[in-house]
């Protein structure tokens, strides 16, 4: 066979996804767009949510926590599906595939971005809540809290990852998430205490990892807290399976997902 | 570098199902392909040319592993497009040109150094070949602008930066000059015919014949999903043959008069043409010493007739082959 003396290039998972964290930060600067959905909307939920629990203390850290899960959960929807949409019409996606890479790795690039400018909303949700407060909201327990915030980025991650991999199957994604973004919001509470929403609408929220992730982060900084009502520890255990899931189907989705595309042909399409 | 051919394809048939309606309940059943063999070999050109719809662009994307065939076996630097895609991904560029297909926000050279990581180009290499691959195109000046500023010319340019970065064994360019400008598209031919003398094989599409004889060692004919001729510059000049080419233009043509110009002796074909007001017959003559005077005399009731001999052009075999096709 062939052999040719130029040095051959070697694709690798680690580079590729890094590549891909530097042009979401590239794109992120040079859109000012972007800024509404991830610093203003924030801030905007923290406002609100301020004014909604008004006078009740002991909720500041709900009210944090709410407002903060709203502006990553919308981030992780956006960023990761959307960018692949935004793939799709700019007519990126095709060139992209048709490097050595695999797209999971760009697409995992996009979701680290997410996490860390989810971060930075949920920041600027407590810098405006402590503010208009006066007070810095004290945590029940503060080392379970941390490992429960990595956790439930994790969880946030997986949802993206699952959103992704849809919008590299099929243009149409975008009903699936709409749904789920007020699912989520509703469900979990992040808008209104649980307390007075009716009960069926805790089962739709139940079906996004985040949602388990975030009552058992209540649990372990509001004293007291009653949510879902099951406790921490079956929070803890429903997460961890819903994440298993979600990653599970990740994993099967995007196996499958870049040979359909090729079967289908539709990957020029928006 | 070997004799094993860069491209060999095998029966090569693509079907496409696309639904329409709101239950996608109306399937239509495309044949873009209907067994396609094909052979390139390394180093050289080849041109697959074809009018719109003949599948150019599905075959394109199965050699370069965007789309499986629905059957067929095709190989490229001897991996298996549907098998071994990465490793052949690796291997060969493609440029698919047009407006769309680059990062609009960022800048060419940032649109240049991710791909360049996707595939792999080595690191302490990178922002060197970048430039390079820039400079080879001509964007130097514009390389750090943001990409939705350029013209339609200089955005196809940077796809073939794009293309060639990762320095592939073989490039595929589907349509790589079309919606150019003339100084454009003269520009874009005259990189690729330079890519050559860098060992490159190339395989390019296109729907000029002027300019798949310009560029094309070899040239592949393809019309509705079938290969109809395949062949060098000189042995599709062939089959012209002895012909000889007669053209007839004035405002509209009789019937009658259509007739008897195909009666005459000599004359194997007569294709017409409408090009506003105006009527051309175009009139094939495959033997005998048929001249102007006597097409002159089947038309004598038009004033304002002309009539002029021509030499058989390759665009007229190319137009008979895909005219032949057609059902
Ligand atoms: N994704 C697709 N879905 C359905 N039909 C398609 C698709 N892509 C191409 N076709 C059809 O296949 C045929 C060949 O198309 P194409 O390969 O794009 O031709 P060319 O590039 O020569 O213009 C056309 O009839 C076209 O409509
Ligand atoms: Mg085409």
């Amino acid at each position: 066979m062939a052999t040719v003396s130029v040095p051959r290039a070697r694709w690798s998972g680690r580079r590729s996804t890094l590549a891909s964290v530097r042009l979401a930060i590239l794109t992120f600067l040079a859109d000012p767009q972007w800024l509404i959905p991830s610093m203003i909307a924030p801030i905007i939920f923290g406002f609100v949510s301020y004014e909604l629990f008004l006078g009740s203390p002991d909720l500041i850290v709900y009210v944090i926590l709410g407002a903060g899960m709203m502006s990553m959960w919308g981030q992780t929807l956006y960023g990761s599906g959307w960018a692949t949409g935004q793939d799709r019409n700019l007519g990126t996606l095709e060139p992209t595939i048709s490097a050595p890479t695999p797209y999971v790795f760009v697409v995992l690039g996009r979701i680290l971005w997410n996490v860390v400018s989810g971060l930075i909303g949920i920041a600027l949700v407590f810098v405006v809540v402590v503010a208009a407060m006066g007070t810095v909201p004290s945590i029940d327990n503060p080392l379970a809290f941390a490992v429960l915030f990595l956790f439930t980025m994790f969880t946030l991650a997986a949802v993206g990852t699952v959103f992704a991999a849809a919008y590299v199957y099929t243009r149409y994604a975008g009903f699936i998430q709409n749904v789920g973004e007020f699912a989520f919001y509703i469900g979990t509470g992040c808008m209104f205490p649980i307390i007075i929403l009716p009960f069926w609408t805790n089962p739709i929220a139940l079906i996004f990892p985040p949602s388990w992730a975030l009552d058992a982060l209540r649990y372990a900084s509001i004293p007291g807290y009653v949510g879902f009502g099951w406790g921490m520890g079956w929070d803890i255990v429903g997460g961890v399976a819903t994440t298993a899931a979600y990653l599970l189907i990740a994993g099967l989705v995007f196996e499958r997902v870049e040979r359909h595309v090729l079967e289908v042909g539709n990957l020029q399409e928006y | 570098m070997s004799f094993a051919p860069a491209i060999e394809a095998r029966g090569i048939t693509r079907v496409f199902q696309s639904r329409k309606g709101f239950f996608h309940q109306d399937v239509t059943r495309t044949e873009a392909l209907r067994g396609v063999d094909l052979t390139v070999d390394a180093g050289e050109i080849f041109g697959l040319l074809g009018p719109n719809g003949a599948g150019k662009t599905t075959l394109t994307k199965i050699l370069t592993t965007l789309l499986l065939p629905t059957s067929g076996i095709a190989r490229v630097l001897g991996l298996d497009v549907t098998k071994d895609t990465e490793r052949l991904r690796a291997r060969i560029g493609l440029v698919l040109g047009g407006e769309r297909g680059l990062y609009n926000r960022i800048s060419a050279r940032e649109n240049l150094r991710y791909f360049a990581d996707l595939y792999g180009v080595p690191v302490a290499e990178r922002d060197r070949r970048v430039t390079e691959v820039l400079e080879w195109v001509g964007l130097t000046e514009a390389a750090d602008r943001r990409t939705e500023e350029y013209s339609r010319g200089m955005k196809q340019k940077l796809h073939i930066a794009r293309g060639i970065l990762h320095r592939p064994e073989v490039l595929f360019l589907d349509e790589p000059t079309i919606g150019l400008d003339p100084k454009s598209a003269r520009e874009t031919r005259k990189l690729i015919r330079s890519l050559l003398g860098q060992g490159v094989t190339i395989f390019l599409t296109t729907h000029y014949m002027f300019e798949a004889e310009e560029l094309c060692h070899r040239i592949g004919v393809l019309s509705r999903g079938r290969l109809v001729a395949i062949d060098t510059v000189a042995g599709l000049r062939d089959l012209v043959g002895g012909d000889r080419t007669i053209e007839a233009e004035d405002y509209g043509f009789e019937d009658a008069e259509l007739a008897a110009v195909r009666h005459l002796p000599g004359v194997s074909k007569v294709v017409h043409e409408e090009y506003g007001p105006v009527t051309r017959l175009t009139i094939r003559v495959r033997e005998g010493d048929l001249g102007v005077d006597a097409v002159r005399a089947c038309l004598i009731n038009h004033g304002g007739l002309q009539v002029r001999e021509r030499r058989t052009s390759l665009e007229d075999v190319y137009l008979d082959l895909v005219e032949e096709e057609a059902p």
